[in-house]
């Protein structure tokens, strides 16, 4: 396997879905090994910022996985997060991001074998899609600042005009 | 029916001022004006330069009782202030007038030459002597106009009841040919938009949404979310920020993408979010004062998106 091609992060409640990653882990449940884990303590903590931050940082592809709806240690976290998530999710392609490469999933603490199934068929979906090179992030400098992104201006601005 | 100063001057009576327009000694068209006593009103105008959106002062002016000019768009804008609690209704005077699209007045000087004579006659213009169509110098923020006259007022000034011209009912050109590029096009267009960026953010004070001041967190040092350089990544975690930002409080005035002096076309981003939104909550972001911003509510039965 090789982890190098392309970096995944996932961004976990601790609640169910870190927990369900870490049943997945300790029944050594095969996973593919790009994926980066960030634990919060909810969903609703998860600005849709922190998602494209992590995605101009490099990231080629975001899961984000939370208790099931009904389900949140906080009563209603998850219900503000589904609003969120399903919004940016459905704004992806429009900053430029092909909408495979972001994934929202509710997984419980009891749900190892989902979690396993789930960052496989994620890792599975995003690495034909290659590296993402969001706008100013090239490939090659990795996501670091490297000061104005130069060259030839690109056929869609050609065909506008400007 | 009065006219424009006339129903200021009327209006100063329970106000403390007025924000209106008026006409600017140098370049002979609008130029956004406080009014405060009637001798002041005489210089107020209303014609089709007057672009701005003057509801992005309101927030300043809590504590006054403020009288303010409102197209159908600035009104739009108006409601969702009052909902979002940045303006009090009590407070308001607002003198609705209609509007017929607004001229794109850079543009007619930049191919006729600046200062050029511009009269307006509905369908067609007299630049400087010359009759041209009207349709090419119309404001791109007016195609895809949702009211030509304001929902909220209480006063009306000079003619109202307008219909939307029916090139201005459709959207920008421009979105067509973004909606057909895929989404690694699209990479490279917001790229170059985005790379033209000079972090004036004329965009951010434009906008009658944008009320969090000194507090954006586009130029805070901690959390860092955008860095201090000038190039197409920063400023396009800037506009993702202002997207992000104004999910169901955008009412669509377009005065982000007026106010930016490169021309990016901010209003493709935030159109298509304010489509999901409307698509997922049924909600249009000022068209009702007794509406609840989406983002801040859930409906445990409705919302029943993705998967499990």
């Amino acid at each position: 396997m090789s982890g190098g091609d392309i970096k995944l992060v996932g961004f976990l409640c601790n609640w169910c879905s870190y927990a369900g990653a870490d049943m997945a882990g300790t029944s050594r449940m095969a996973q593919p090994a790009e994926m980066r884990i960030v634990r919060l303590p909810c969903t609703g903590r998860i600005n849709p910022l922190l998602v494209l931050k992590a995605f101009q940082e490099g990231a080629d592809g975001v899961l984000v996985s939370g208790c099931h709806p009904g389900d949140c240690h906080y009563n209603e976290g998850n219900y503000y997060a589904r609003r969120r998530l399903e919004l940016l999710s459905r704004m992806m392609a429009v900053y430029g991001i092909e909408p495979e490469r972001f994934r929202y999933t509710w997984i419980s603490a009891s749900e190892g074998a989902r979690w396993a199934e789930t960052v496989t068929s994620f890792t599975e979906t995003v690495r034909p899609l290659g590296r993402l090179n969001l706008a100013g992030s090239g490939a090659e400098d990795d996501g670091r600042d490297q000061g104005p992104a130069s060259g030839s201006r690109s056929p869609a601005a050609e065909r506008q005009g400007t | 029916m009065n006219g424009i100063v006339d129903t200021i001057k009327d209006v100063l009576k329970e106000t403390d001022l007025v924000l209106g327009w008026t006409t600017d000694p140098v370049t002979g068209m609008a130029t956004p004006a406080r009014f405060h006593d009637g001798k002041e009103a005489e210089q107020a105008v209303f014609d089709s330069t007057c672009v701005h959106n003057l509801a992005v002062h309101l927030p300043r002016l809590k504590d006054s009782r403020v009288g303010i000019v409102a197209k159908g768009c600035d009104a739009r804008s108006v409601v969702e202030l009052i909902i979002e609690h940045e303006a009090r209704r009590e407070q308001l005077t607002v003198i609705g007038v209609g509007c017929g699209s607004l001229l794109d007045v850079k543009k007619i000087w930049r191919r006729y030459g600046y200062g050029v004579a511009i009269e307006d006659r509905g369908d067609s213009l007299l630049i400087g002597g010359e009759q041209v169509s009207r349709g090419e110098f119309v404001q791109r923020k007016c195609h895809g106009c949702l009211e030509a006259d304001p929902d909220i007022y209480d006063v009306i000034a000079g003619e109202v009841g307008g219909e939307i011209p029916a090139d201005m009912a459709q959207s920008h050109p421009l979105y067509g040919m973004f909606a057909s590029l895929t989404p690694v096009e699209r990479r490279a267009f917001w790229r170059e938009q985005f790379s033209r960026c000079i972090r004036c953010y004329a965009c951010r004070e434009a906008c009658p949404m944008c009320f969090c001041r000194d507090v954006c967190i586009m130029q805070t040092q901690v959390p860092r979310w955008a860095g201090g350089a000038v190039d197409a990544k920063q400023s396009e975690m800037i506009q993702l920020i202002r997207v992000n930002h104004l999910a169901g409080r955008c009412t669509g005035c377009g005065e982000c993408e007026r106010a930016c002096p490169v021309g990016i076309p901010l209003m493709l981003l935030l159109d298509e979010q304010n489509r999901a939104i409307e698509e997922m909550f049924a909600y249009s972001a000022g068209a009702s004062l007794k509406a609840r911003p989406p983002m801040l509510v859930f409906d445990v039965n409705k919302d029943i998106w993705g998967k499990g």
